[in-house]
C-alpha cells in the first residue's frame, strides 16, 4: 500500500485546511470553501495511488480475485479518509465553514473519482502503477471543469447561492456513477478481445510489455 | 603473409563531443515532451480557446495595451502540463530502473538534466510563438489602437519556462511520482492566497501572472504596471530553478553553476523588489493630469464642422467617430445641423485600472464626451450622447432632460444605425424595448419613459426618409423645452401614446 503517497497528500490537505486559521480573520465563506475543495483534491490525488501494485503481473495469478484485492485496498483507505476529512473540517473555523453535508459529498466524489479512475486504468490497460496517470487526469478535470462546465450545470457554486442544494444533488449523482464504475472495473475482464485475440492473457506467448 | 597493421593512434575524448550529446538528447526529449498527451491536450485547449475568444474580442476594436495582458492566461495551462510531463520525463529512468545503467555513461547526470531543461525551453518557445500569433492577430484588426508592452507579452512564455524548470527541479529533489500533482495543488493555493485583494503590491506581483479585473482601457503610459520588472523576475526564477536542478544532479563541482545560482537568485530578488514598488509618482501625476485637464495632452483634428480632441494613441479612430457623428447630424434640423461640436475624449485614471468611477457630464455648450472603447454597445451610446447635445445644448442638460425631446434624441441616435431596434435594446440598461428605462452613456445616463419608448419604436417602424422630413420640418416644436410626449406625437403624425409618461 503506498502509504507515503496517501500520507503526503493528507498532510498537504491538512495544511491547506488550516490556512484560514493561519491567515487570521481575513477568511470568508468563499475562501474556506476553496480551501476545503483544494484539500479534498489533494487527498484524492494521493488516493489515486492506492491501487498501485508494482508486482501486479505476479499477483494476477493468485487465487484471490481482483475484486477482493481491490476491495481490501479501498477498505484500508476509506477509514483513513473519513478520519482525515473530519480533522480537515474541524480545522476550518466554524463561522466560515460551508454546509458540512454538501462539502462532504464533494470530497467523497473526488475520492470516488480517483479510485474509479485507478480501477478503470487497471481494468483496461493492466498497468502496474497507473497512479500517476490517474492523478494527472484528476488534475485536468479539476482545472478544466470549473473553466468549461456549462453555467447551468452549476457544480461549483458558493455556499450562500440558492442553487447549492440542486448542485449537490448533481454531485451525489456523480458520486454514484463513480462508485458504479469502480465496482464494475474491480472485476477481471471475462474475455480479452482486441489485438490479443485468443492468446493467453498471461503474456507468455506474446511480446513482453513493460 | 602478415599484413602490416598500424596501431591506431590513441584517441582522447574530445570535450566538445559532450555538447553534441546534450543537444542530441535535448532533441529527443523535446520530441517526447511535445507529443505527450497532457501537453498536446493543453496546447489544443489553449489554442482553441484563444482562437474562439480572439474572433470577437472587444467587438473588433481592441486596445493593444489590453490585448497584451489577455495573452497571459492561456499559457498557464500549458505550463502546468509541461511541469507534469517534464517531471515524468526526468523520473523515467528511475521508473524503469535504468539509473544504474545510465550513470556509467560518459554523459553525466547533470548534462542529462540540461537536456531536459532545453526541452522545457523548447515548449516555452512554442508558447511564445502562439502568444505572438494571438497578439499579431489583434494588432492587425482594423480597429486596433494603442501600444502593446513587450514585458506583458513575455510573461506567458516565461511562466511556462518557470513551471517546467520547477518540474525538473522537483524530480531531481524528490523522486516520488506523487510529488508533482501535490505541488500543482500547492501552487494553485499559493496563487489564490497571493492574489487576495488586501495584499500589498509586493506579494501580489510574486505570482506568475497578475491580471486586472477590469474592462476599462487607459492610455498605455498611465497603466502603472511593472511589466518589464516582472519579466526580469520570472527570468530570474526560471534560471534559479534550472541551475539548482543542475546543481542537485551533480553539477555542484562546477564553479560556473555555483556562480550562476548566486547570480540568478540575485536577479530574482532585484526583480521582486523592483516590481513591488507600486505606482510611481510620475505615473500618478500623469493620471491626475489626464483625468482633470486632458486638453493639455490631447491632439485636436477637425472633420466636417466637428473638432475631435483625443489622446495621441486614439487619433486613428477619428474616422469611426466622424462617421457616427455625421450620421446623427444628417438627421437634425434647424440650427442644430450646423452647430459646431467638440468631441473630447475623457477618462478617469486616478484610481488606476481597478477604478470604475463615473465621468461628470460636460457643461460647455456643444461638447460631447467619448471614451476609450468603441464597437458593440459603445456606438449607440455615443450617438445618443451626440443627439442629446444637438437637442439640449450641453451634456449636463441632456442628462436632466425628461420630456418629449427624448423621442427626437433617441430617434436621431438610432435611425442611422444598421439595426435600430436591436441597438435600442443594447443602449438601455435592462436590455428591453418596452417600458421606461435608463439609457447608458459615457457620462450621465439619459432617461426614457414608457410613452417615449413606444413613440420611438413606432418611429423606427416607419421609413426613415418620411420621418426625417417630418423631424426637420417640425424641429423647433420638437425641441422646445418641456414639450410633452402627446404634443410630440401630434407633431409627428402619430397616435397618442397609451403608456405612462412619468419620469423616473
Amino acid at each position: 500500500m503506498p502509504w507515503r503517497a496517501v500520507g503526503a497528500a493528507g498532510v498537504l490537505g491538512l495544511l491547506l485546511a488550516a490556512a484560514p486559521r493561519l491567515t487570521g480573520d481575513q477568511a470568508d465563506g468563499w475562501y474556506a470553501l476553496t480551501v476545503l475543495r483544494a484539500s479534498a483534491l489533494a487527498f484524492a490525488l494521493g488516493a489515486a495511488f492506492a491501487l498501485d501494485d508494482p508486482a501486479r503481473h505476479t499477483t494476477a495469478a493468485v487465487p484471490t480475485r481482483r475484486a477482493v484485492r481491490h476491495g481490501l485496498r479501498v477498505l484500508l483507505v476509506v477509514p483513513v479518509a473519513a478520519v482525515w476529512w473530519t480533522a480537515a473540517l474541524l480545522l476550518v473555523p466554524a463561522p466560515v465553514r460551508p454546509p458540512v453535508a454538501g462539502i462532504t459529498v464533494e470530497a467523497a466524489t473526488a475520492l470516488a473519482l480517483a479510485l474509479a479512475g485507478a480501477a478503470l486504468a487497471v481494468h483496461r490497460g493492466d498497468g502496474a502503477r497507473p497512479g500517476r496517470a490517474v492523478a494527472g487526469g484528476l488534475l485536468a478535470g479539476a482545472v478544466l471543469g470549473p473553466l468549461f462546465a456549462p453555467g447551468h450545470w452549476a457544480l461549483f457554486v458558493p455556499p450562500d447561492d440558492e442553487r447549492w442544494a440542486a448542485a449537490h444533488d448533481r454531485w451525489a449523482v456523480l458520486l454514484c456513477a463513480a462508485v458504479a464504475v469502480a465496482v464494475v472495473c474491480a472485476t477481471e475482464p471475462r474475455r480479452r478481445l482486441g489485438r490479443r485475440g485468443l492468446r493467453s492473457p498471461s503474456g507468455t506467448s506474446g511480446p513482453s510489455r513493460a | 603473409m602478415t599484413a602490416a597493421t598500424e596501431t591506431p593512434a590513441a584517441v582522447t575524448a574530445v570535450p566538445r563531443a559532450s555538447g553534441a550529446a546534450v543537444i542530441a538528447l535535448a532533441r529527443f526529449e523535446t520530441r517526447r515532451l511535445l507529443l505527450r498527451a497532457p501537453v498536446l491536450a493543453a496546447f489544443a485547449v489553449y489554442i482553441g480557446w484563444t482562437v474562439w475568444r480572439t474572433r470577437t474580442s472587444w467587438d473588433g476594436f481592441p486596445a493593444l495595451q489590453d490585448a497584451d495582458r489577455a495573452t497571459q492566461g492561456g499559457p498557464l495551462l500549458v505550463g502546468l502540463a509541461v511541469l507534469f510531463c517534464a517531471n515524468h520525463a526526468v523520473l523515467r529512468s528511475r521508473r524503469h530502473d535504468t539509473d544504474r545503467h545510465l550513470d556509467v555513461l560518459v554523459v553525466q547526470p547533470w548534462r542529462r538534466t540540461v537536456a531536459h531543461l532545453l526541452s522545457v525551453a523548447a515548449a516555452a518557445l512554442l508558447t511564445g510563438v502562439c502568444v505572438a500569433g494571438q497578439f499579431t492577430w489583434e494588432a492587425l484588426k482594423p480597429g486596433a489602437v494603442g501600444h502593446g508592452s513587450p514585458g506583458e507579452l513575455l510573461a506567458g512564455p516565461l511562466s511556462v519556462l518557470v513551471l517546467g524548470t520547477i518540474g525538473v527541479l522537483l524530480a531531481r529533489l524528490l523522486t516520488s511520482p506523487f510529488a508533482a500533482p501535490l505541488l500543482i495543488v500547492l501552487l494553485f493555493f499559493l496563487h489564490t492566497v497571493a492574489t487576495a485583494p488586501d495584499n500589498g503590491h509586493t506579494v501580489r506581483w510574486l505570482v506568475l501572472t497578475v491580471g486586472e479585473n477590469t474592462a476599462t482601457t487607459l492610455p498605455s503610459d498611465l497603466l502603472g504596471r511593472p511589466a518589464a520588472w516582472h519579466a526580469l523576475y520570472l527570468t530570474g526564477l526560471a534560471l534559479t530553478a534550472a541551475l539548482l536542478a543542475v546543481l542537485v544532479s551533480g553539477g555542484a563541482r562546477l564553479r560556473t553553476v555555483r556562480a550562476g545560482v548566486v547570480g540568478a537568485v540575485a536577479l530574482t530578488l532585484v526583480g521582486a523588489v523592483a516590481q513591488g514598488q507600486g505606482v510611481s509618482r510620475e505615473t500618478t501625476e500623469a493620471r491626475v493630469r489626464a483625468s482633470a485637464a486632458p486638453e493639455k495632452e490631447q491632439k485636436c483634428a477637425e472633420r466636417d464642422g466637428t473638432t475631435y480632441c483625443v489622446f495621441p494613441e486614439w487619433t486613428v479612430r477619428t474616422d469611426d467617430w466622424a462617421e457616427a457623428v455625421a450620421g446623427v447630424r444628417s438627421l437634425a434640423g434647424g440650427a442644430a445641423r450646423d452647430r459646431p461640436l467638440l468631441v473630447r475624449q475623457r477618462i478617469e485614471a486616478r484610481y488606476g485600472l481597478d477604478g470604475d468611477a463615473a465621468i461628470a457630464p460636460a457643461t460647455r455648450p456643444g461638447q460631447v464626451t467619448v471614451g476609450t472603447a468603441w464597437g458593440g454597445n459603445r456606438v449607440p451610446e455615443f450617438t445618443a450622447a451626440v443627439a442629446g447635445v444637438l437637442v439640449a445644448g450641453t451634456e449636463a442638460k441632456a442628462g436632466a432632460m425628461c420630456d418629449g425631446r427624448m423621442v427626437t434624441v433617441m430617434w436621431m441616435a438610432l435611425a442611422g444605425r444598421p439595426d435600430p431596434v436591436a441597438d435600442l435594446r443594447r443602449v438601455r440598461l435592462d436590455d428591453s424595448d418596452r417600458g421606461s428605462a435608463i439609457v447608458l452613456s459615457q457620462t450621465e445616463p439619459l432617461r426614457m419613459t414608457a410613452a417615449q419608448t413606444e413613440l420611438v419604436r413606432e418611429l423606427l417602424r416607419r421609413p426613415e426618409r418620411e420621418v426625417a422630413a417630418k423631424v426637420k420640418a417640425e424641429w423647433a416644436g420638437l425641441t422646445a423645452p418641456k414639450v410633452t410626449s402627446d404634443q410630440v406625437a401630434a407633431l409627428l403624425g402619430l397616435d397618442e401614446p397609451e403608456e405612462k409618461d412619468e419620469c423616473l
